[in-house]
């Protein structure tokens, strides 16, 4: 089967020409006959703007909502999107996990712009589903290598100096569906399970200058009041470095789903590590080897051993428009290509873009805030003529680590590890504007 | 003139108010008492683990009534819940069975684990003791301890899993990654894979697409709203897909043939208000009458 019509791969080739002019080989034709595996098939509806003429709301006719009055103030108390927005929603893949209370949801990244996650559209991840808690009634212990053990209600919390920070929180199976091939047909599913919040509370350190940690205090377990009690050893290093305890995301309380009425965050690592619903902090001279830190979230290699407290998301990227969900519906002409990058161990330094899927790249510029570990912006304009292109983007942080390929993770880690995927993301743009998930072998 | 005194009283205030707190005196000192309730933890050197005992023998009973319906009675795994035996030396295969016996580094995660966690309609119901037999069970499904075994706070921490020696701190970053700009590969090597087609949810975005809800178990030719079988993932299936405490099965024909028999109104009725071990509304009271009664329909028309 063709993944390229004729047409199409005459296309190809002229953007592969334009893009890889410098290129010393003289089979270039030959190249595009067989570099291409031919399989699938590219036939995708696209959801097209329909024909509007003559339509009463347009000019020059005056649209009704003009000619009434709209709803007073209060209508909604609290204020929710326009009605036509109701596709902006978190989803899942219904076959990833066995039930829906230890199971995960992903953020529709297509559909939001700029750095900040809405909270309704944060990505969930639990255990044992959602807690209902009364602030009330919720307390913070923390004990164990300590001079002072404490116990905090939620008042005694918000009168300690508080800071605002926005970092990314990510799962660290982000894109481990695809480990070994492609499978997801949405940007929704390769890279939904992130998010980008100002979060607000105490930072640990002050929590554990209160209670005066001892000399031989080198790591702390952190646990939730789930079902689940959730628990992640943290070395101490981390925990007086950025860790905060946090009861406000984006200006309001902490949603049930991410940990009200106080979770932990910490900045750059992977999100099972900020337990949310924390109830408990107690400090020891050991890790506690948890369920969530041996089963779970540790890399399985190649030759059957398996890395552990593999904490940092290292630097990783993807273009967001388009993709599966926001192809290029009004033909040639000029798009934005706008994407996303963050890296665990600081800032975003640069981030290149490839047309012709890593033959050449170029430097596309940041936009707006760029913060240690926190989301980033990356742009730039194309004119498309309607030549399908191997788009992708590549991340660089600030200590100059470069976002990988799939191939050298993989020749690196095999097919096994499930998480800390980070590698370099290919999309298939075709010429009737389509967009479809690839990997390049 | 000049007013020494004011002035050393402001710079007194300024020096208090600046200088960093070490101490704020917020929060009230926690009792042993009231750490003891919440502090669970176990640590693979035993610390954390309270005075008991339990037999393989005694876990297998309680095994068998608490943790098999969903994990299977050799710790198999049912349908799609976690496998909790097997998988010997598979680590380094196509498709590795990561289990307590293949891989957890540390029989006190398991003692850990199942003490706060499991099982997993009733987390932290368990005796101390019933952790301690149920703990001997899967060590034994594991073939790791005898049938004989007794485990107690003393010897949980001498047991050796198979895979202690399988992990390392992460040693990451692992791959450099020259950042090349021109002509940085063969575009001959260029191999384009495709997506699976059909698995993921499309039809947000496509015509054609699909709910990615066929490929997970077919529910075809149910009336029900996508409301409804939501609610019955979140709040019934737990127990009815698994046969959890005699659970009638959602699909086993004659079980609910033999309860239609009392009339739909009864079956209603028993849902709403509990019977035995099925708690009012499912143990979800926050559910209004007509849901539950959706649900009821739903899981009667998937039984018929
Ligand atoms: C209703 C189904 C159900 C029952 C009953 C149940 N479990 Fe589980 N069990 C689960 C699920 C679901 C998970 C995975 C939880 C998660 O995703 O974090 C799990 C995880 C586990 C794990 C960790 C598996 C791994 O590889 O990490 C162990 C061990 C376990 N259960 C033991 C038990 C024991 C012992 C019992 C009985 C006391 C029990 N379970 C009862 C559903 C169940
Ligand atoms: C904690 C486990 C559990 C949960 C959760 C649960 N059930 Fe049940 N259910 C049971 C058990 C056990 C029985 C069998 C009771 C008996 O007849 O002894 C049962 C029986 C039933 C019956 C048959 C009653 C009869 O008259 O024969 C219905 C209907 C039912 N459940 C509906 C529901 C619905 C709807 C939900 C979710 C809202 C739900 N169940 C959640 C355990 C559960």
């Amino acid at each position: 089967m063709n993944w390229f019509s004729s047409t199409e791969q005459q296309q190809l080739l002229k953007t592969l020409e334009r893009e890889s002019e410098k290129l010393h080989f003289t089979e270039r034709r030959h190249f595009l006959k067989n570099a291409l595996v031919m399989a699938g098939s590219g036939a995708l509806a696209l959801h097209g703007g329909q024909a509007l003429a003559g339509n009463q709301n347009l000019p020059p006719n005056v649209p009704q909502w003009t000619g009434k009055l709209g709803d007073g103030v209060l209508t909604n108390p609290y204020g929710q999107p326009s009605k036509y927005e109701n596709q902006t929603i978190r989803r899942t893949v219904p076959w990833l996990t066995a039930d829906a209370i230890s199971s995960i949801s992903m953020t529709p990244l297509h559909s939001l712009k700029g750095i900040i996650t809405p909270n309704g559209l944060v990505f969930e991840r639990y255990h044992a589903g959602v807690p209902t808690i009364n602030p009330d009634e919720h307390r913070l212990i923390i004990h164990g290598l300590v001079d002072r053990p404490l116990i905090f209600t939620m008042d005694d919390l918000r009168r300690f100096p508080s800071v605002s920070e926005i970092k990314f929180l990510e799962c660290p199976a982000n894109g481990g569906m695809e480990w070994k091939g492609p499978q997801m047909e949405a940007l929704q599913f390769t890279h939904g399970m992130i998010s980008c919040c100002e979060w607000s509370g105490v930072r640990l350190s002050t929590l554990l200058d209160e209670a005066g940690v001892k000399p031989q205090g080198k790591w702390i377990l952190a646990e939730g009041a789930d079902g689940a009690a959730m628990a992640r050893s943290i070395p101490i290093e981390k925990a007086l470095d950025d860790t905060i305890v946090v009861y406000a995301q984006n200006g309001e309380a902490l949603r049930p789903e991410q940990g009200y009425p106080l979770r932990l965050v910490n900045p750059g690592w992977e999100g099972n590590t900020s337990i949310k619903w924390l109830r408990r902090l107690e400090v020891g001279d050991k890790p506690w080897h948890m369920r969530e830190e041996t089963s779970k979230y540790t890399d399985l290699m190649p030759d059957g051993r398996a890395q552990q407290f593999s904490f940092v998301q290292e630097c990783n990227s993807v273009i967001t428009s388009p993709s599966p969900e926001l192809p290029f519906k009004g033909g040639k002409g000029w798009y934005e290509i706008e994407g996303l990058a963050w890296s665990g161990r600081g800032k975003i330094k640069a981030v290149d873009i490839s047309f012709d899927g890593g033959i050449n790249w170029q430097q596309a510029p940041l936009k707006g805030l760029v913060l240690s570990k926190c989301l980033t912006r990356f742009s730039t304009m194309i004119n498309w003529h309607g030549d399908p292109m191997l788009l992708q983007s590549r991340a660089v942080d600030e200590t100059g680590y470069v976002q990988p390929t799939l191939k050298q993770l993989r020749a690196q880690r095999g097919g096994n590890s499930i998480y800390h995927k980070n590698a370099i993301h290919t999309w298939k743009v075709n010429a009737n504007g389509s967009v479809q998930n690839v990997q390049l072998a | 003139m000049f007013n020494w005194r004011k002035v050393t009283g402001w710079l007194l205030l300024v020096l208090s108010t600046a200088a960093i707190a070490e101490q704020y005196n917020l929060g009230k000192p926690a009792s042993e008492k009231v750490i003891a309730g919440w502090d669970i933890d176990v640590r693979p050197d035993g610390l954390g683990l309270p005075k008991g005992s339990g037999s393989v023998e005694e876990g297998e009973a309680l095994y068998d009534q608490k943790c098999a319906n969903c994990h299977g009675s050799f710790g198999e795994g049912e349908g799609r819940w976690p496998k909790l035996a097997g998988g010997e030396d598979t680590l380094r295969d196509e498709r590795p069975e990561k289990t307590v016996g293949s891989y957890w580094p540390y029989a006190s995660t398991l003692w850990d684990y199942i003490h706060r966690a499991m099982p997993f309609n009733a987390p932290q119901s368990l005796a101390t003791d019933e952790v301690y037999a149920i703990t001997a069970y899967v060590l034994n499904l594991n073939e790791l301890v005898d049938g004989e075994f007794v485990l107690t706070q003393d010897n949980l921490a001498t047991i050796e899993m198979p895979n202690k020696n399988g992990f390392y701190v992460d040693n990451r970053p692992d791959v450099a990654n020259p950042r090349c700009m021109k002509n940085c590969k063969d575009p001959e090597s260029i191999k384009v894979i495709a997506t699976i087609a059909g698995i993921t949810p499309t039809d947000h975005f496509k015509h054609d697409g699909n709910d990615g809800v066929a490929y997970q178990e077919s529910a075809v030719g149910v009336t029900a709203t996508p409301e409804v079988v939501k609610t019955y993932q979140n709040a019934c299936k737990m127990c009815h897909d698994t046969g959890l405490n005699d659970a009638p099965k959602t699909g086993d024909v004659a079980a609910w043939q033999k309860r239609l028999n009392q009339g739909k109104p009864a079956i209603y009725n028993n849902a709403l208000k509990g019977i035995n071990g099925m708690p009012a509304k499912g143990g979800r009271t926050d559910l209004s009458d007509e849901m539950v009664k959706s649900i009821v329909d739903y899981m009667l028309e998937l039984s018929e």
